[in-house]
């Protein structure tokens, strides 16, 4: 039988809630469990209502839990915000002096009295988290190991504050009567514990991304942070932009100079980005973008999560041209789908987006498949490889010093050069072009380069992996894309256990979608949508390429996370029950 | 002007008698002196009459959206720095739509010229106002007269750290060709801010208009290696025009600020498939 629990860190912006999730984390990581852990927080650096969510399991976890078995209130408050959510057999540690409470489910633990006899409240977080290790069943030698590492480097007397508060923490915790919980000594094993912002960042080093560009915006911004510490062993370059249009032009710039590029947005940048994503397709230069989106419209909820920029992204920008979009469900997802858009993007010269949120950004859990430089595609080139093949093509041209950037061909993929790398001049243009790149308003001419734009939308087509569906033959299907694959999994298999025959459609590369074959797998399929917006995009999306209607919708808009238990309460509601 | 490398067969799209032919020819003139080849040059442009620039010559062009030239060019650049790039872009192009983009150049100093048309007006949407037209100015738009100031480019360029600022006249090709090599030559950031007319659509800005007000700023004595004066230069309001290197100073190009860079371009590094086992293993 699994063992999984949530706890919940409840406090003000610069409280140090995060510390003491990570403290944890890495404890429960090193001795095998598997952890899930989700931050929300307010948009202000200091103040109001932010908590950290770790759930700890001895099993795989794809999404996190709404119901608390841990509430740590750091502010009395926060016991009154979060109460709702707690288990019945839950317990709550409030971080006050106050007298023990008269409800035996709460204990009041002086986190900031204990820090202070330590030698400053500043470890009132190490307290905090002692507290909790002791309740769960670590042993404190785990702890100080963990905090030895943690304060390498540091002053001793930085390290000593820390090992006391963290062992009367956990004296306090021992005293907290709550059944052990877990085992810590199991092994560690191989498996990674890590956000979304972090296994893009990775995916894009891996498919040899040399140059980032950015405007800083929650929560894209995170992705290129995790790229930093990488830009003093690998040849990269990372440039701050004066805004999201410079960025995308930026980006575009490096990509037609020869170097793969990314840059990472949210949603109202990524509006500002879209008039680049129409020179990338008009110029077919190569770019990748992230969205990671969050709710609008306009500023929204700046640090909150959403699925609401679907159809916006597959139709973004002027006029019509074929892009790549992945949504990545996974950590594991989402470096491979960053990986997969420059493949892709490079190969039909084509812009590709790949759609994040917060929730998937900002979340970390632990991943058990390995990251790998290689790709699935054996002809993913290194940038190496495929400019000396673009070099070599360059030769046998050189003689006539002409070359068409936009030669007709079968597939409608004209051969890539970088500029002065050789004779032919390389020339593009925004501006309707002829096959030498020289804007020309010449109606044959424009019928002749929309319709090469278009021949690559098949060949397209067939690199998108279909929806991957669970229990065929199910009564229904709860169907969704992106970030919400782990709750709609975590629900259906809940479902299933109380004998309910559901099973799952979840997309994780979205377009161009392939009509017929989509139709094809879909037909007689009864759809419950799970998305997080209020339209249902993604099913208003398959009816209009396949004809077929959804069911029922299970729709959130309110700027957090969908949790499994959201879905089964609401399955059950569509079902009568 | 006899025939050159330069020279492309496509049909020029500029009116006749429009200060771009000029300008145009400078800058072949500049790339003949120095034994530049088509291959060895990469003009980015913005959109205007200005951005069709690259289009009626032999280079490697990229011709990008409205205002975004400097962004492209600077993203190019960062990619391979040993690519010769230059920008055409107009005063709308540059002040206007991409005015955000001109300050960021300048504060990167990315090593690239930038060529700015400035004919007082735009051209190709038909004789709107731009950023650098004359308060008061009616145009059919603006019926009644300019409501705001002209933009000050030069004095913009230096108060925001701009290490080679200089300003030339289409009319004097010969001296402008000097320019663009001088600008080209600098390591750093340069931009020549260029008079020239709109034959079309600036009635007031004549070439003769500017004939009679331009000077070359040599022939005073004017140290371009004075800042002070260099500001007293971009102040001194349309009766005088100054024309050459306002001011010029040595700072530390965008890619000699990396030590990545230092080593060689981003582009010639090799894909380093251990590092990154290593890496993606360690995460």
């Amino acid at each position: 039988m699994a063992k999984d629990i949530t706890i919940l860190i409840a406090g003000s912006a610069g409280q140090g809630i995060q510390t003491i999730g990570a403290l944890l984390a890495r404890i429960c990581h090193n001795a095998g469990l598997f952890i899930f852990s989700t931050d929300e927080f307010e948009s202000r650096i200091r103040g109001g209502h932010s908590f950290h969510q770790l759930r700890i399991s001895t099993q795989a976890l794809g999404a996190p839990s709404r119901h608390i078995d841990i509430l740590v209130a750091i502010n009395e408050r926060e016991y009154e915000v979060h109460k709702d959510r707690l288990k019945k057999n839950g317990i709550v540690l409030i971080n006050t002096d106050k007298e023990q409470s008269a409800d035996s489910r709460v204990f009041h633990l002086p986190f900031d009295a204990a820090a202070k006899e330590s030698g400053g409240v500043i470890a009132s977080n190490t307290v905090a988290a002692g507290a909790i290790l002791a309740i769960i069943g670590a042993e404190f030698k785990e702890f100080e190991a963990v905090l030895k590492d943690n304060f390498k480097g540091k002053s001793e007397d930085i390290f000593k504050l820390n090992l006391t508060a963290a062992q009367k923490g956990y004296d306090m915790g021992k005293a907290v009567d709550f059944p052990k919980y877990f085992d810590f000594d199991g092994k560690s094993h191989h498996h990674v514990v890590m956000s979304g912002a972090k296994a893009a960042a990775l995916g894009a080093l891996a498919a040899d991304c040399r140059f980032f560009s950015f405007y800083p915006m929650s929560p894209g911004t995170g992705i290129i942070t995790n790229v930093v510490k990488y830009a003093d062993t690998l040849p990269i370059v990372i440039e701050q932009a004066e805004d999201e249009l410079a960025a995308i032009n930026m980006a575009m710039g490096a990509s037609f100079a020869g170097v793969r590029s990314l840059t990472s947005t949210s949603g109202g940048g990524f509006c500002l980005m879209t008039e680049g994503i129409g020179l990338a397709a008009m110029t077919e230069t190569p770019v990748v973008i992230i969205n990671a989106q969050r709710p609008g419209p306009a500023t929204g909820l700046a640090t909150r999560t959403a699925q609401p920029d679907l159809l916006f992204t597959i139709h973004s920008s002027q006029d019509e041209f074929p892009r790549f979009v992945f949504a990545p469900g996974t950590v594991l997802e989402t470096f491979n789908s960053v990986k997969k858009a420059f493949y892709l993007s490079e190969k039909y010269q084509v812009p590709a987006i790949v759609l994040m949120d917060q929730f998937l950004a900002d979340s970390a859990r632990t991943e058990s498949e390995p990251f790998q430089t290689g790709f699935e595609h054996e002809s993913f080139l290194d940038l190496e490889t495929s400019m000396s093949q673009n070099k070599a093509s360059q030769n046998q041209v050189s003689q006539d010093q002409i070359y068409l950037r936009y030669k007709q061909t079968d597939t409608g993929i004209s051969p890539r050069r970088v500029p002065c790398q050789s004779e032919g001049l390389v020339r593009a243009t925004g501006n309707e072009h002829s096959e030498e790149g020289l804007s020309t308003e010449d109606p044959e001419n424009r019928t002749a380069m929309v319709e090469k734009r278009f021949k690559k939308l098949p060949l397209m087509k067939d690199e998108i992996k279909m929806p991957s569906i669970f229990c065929d033959g199910s009564a229904f299907y709860l169907t969704g894309w992106g970030s919400a694959k782990g709750s709609i999994m975590e629900a259906c298999l809940h479902l299933r256990e109380q004998g309910i025959e559901v099973g799952w459609i979840i997309f994780e590369d979205i377009w161009p979608m392939d009509s017929h074959k989509l139709t094809k797998l879909l037909e007689n399929k009864k759809l419950i949508m799970v998305e997080a917006n209020v339209t249902c995009q993604m099913g208003n999306l398959i009816r209009q390429m396949t004809g077929i209607d959804y069911m029922s919708s299970i729709l959130k808009y309110d700027g957090r996370p969908i949790y499994p238990e959201y879905i089964i309460e609401k399955v059950k509601q569509i079902m009568g029950k | 002007m006899a025939t050159t490398k330069f020279d492309i067969e496509n049909e020029n799209q500029w009116c006749p008698g429009c200060g771009n032919f000029s300008i145009l020819q400078a800058m072949k003139k500049a790339f003949i002196a120095k034994a530049l080849e088509p291959k060895d040059l990469f003009i980015v442009s913005g959109i205007g009459q200005a951005g069709k620039t690259p289009h009626f010559m032999a280079c490697n062009m990229l011709h990008g959206l409205h205002g975004r030239a400097l962004p492209l060019a600077t993203g190019a650049k960062i990619a391979n720095h040993r690519l010769n790039i230059l920008v055409n872009s107009g005063d709308g192009d540059c002040y206007g739509e991409g005015g955000n983009h001109f300050l960021a150049a300048i504060r990167r100093n990315i090593d690239i010229t930038l060529l700015v048309h400035n004919n007082r007006v735009y051209g190709l949407t038909k004789g709107q106002a731009s950023p650098t037209t004359a308060l008061g100015r009616q145009t059919e738009m603006q019926n009644k007269g300019t409501v705001s100031s002209p933009f000050n480019p030069i004095a913009t360029a230096l108060v925001t750290g701009a290490g080679f600022v200089a300003k030339g006249f289409s009319g004097n090709i010969e001296q402008l060709s000097g320019l663009i090599v001088e600008a080209m030559n600098h390591k750093g950031f340069s931009m020549i801010d260029i008079d020239q007319p709109c034959v079309s659509f600036n009635k007031i800005n004549t070439h003769l208009w500017y004939k009679e007000r331009v000077f070359d700023l040599k022939e005073t004595g004017h140290d371009p290696a004075d800042y002070e004066k260099a500001l007293k230069v971009a102040h001194m309001g349309e009766d005088k025009i100054p024309t050459g290197v306002i001011y010029k100073a040595h700072t530390l190009a965008f890619h000699e600020r990396f030590d990545v860079l230092k080593k060689k371009p981003l582009f010639d590094y090799n894909f380093d498939k251990t590092r990154m086992d290593e890496i993606l293993t360690r995460a």
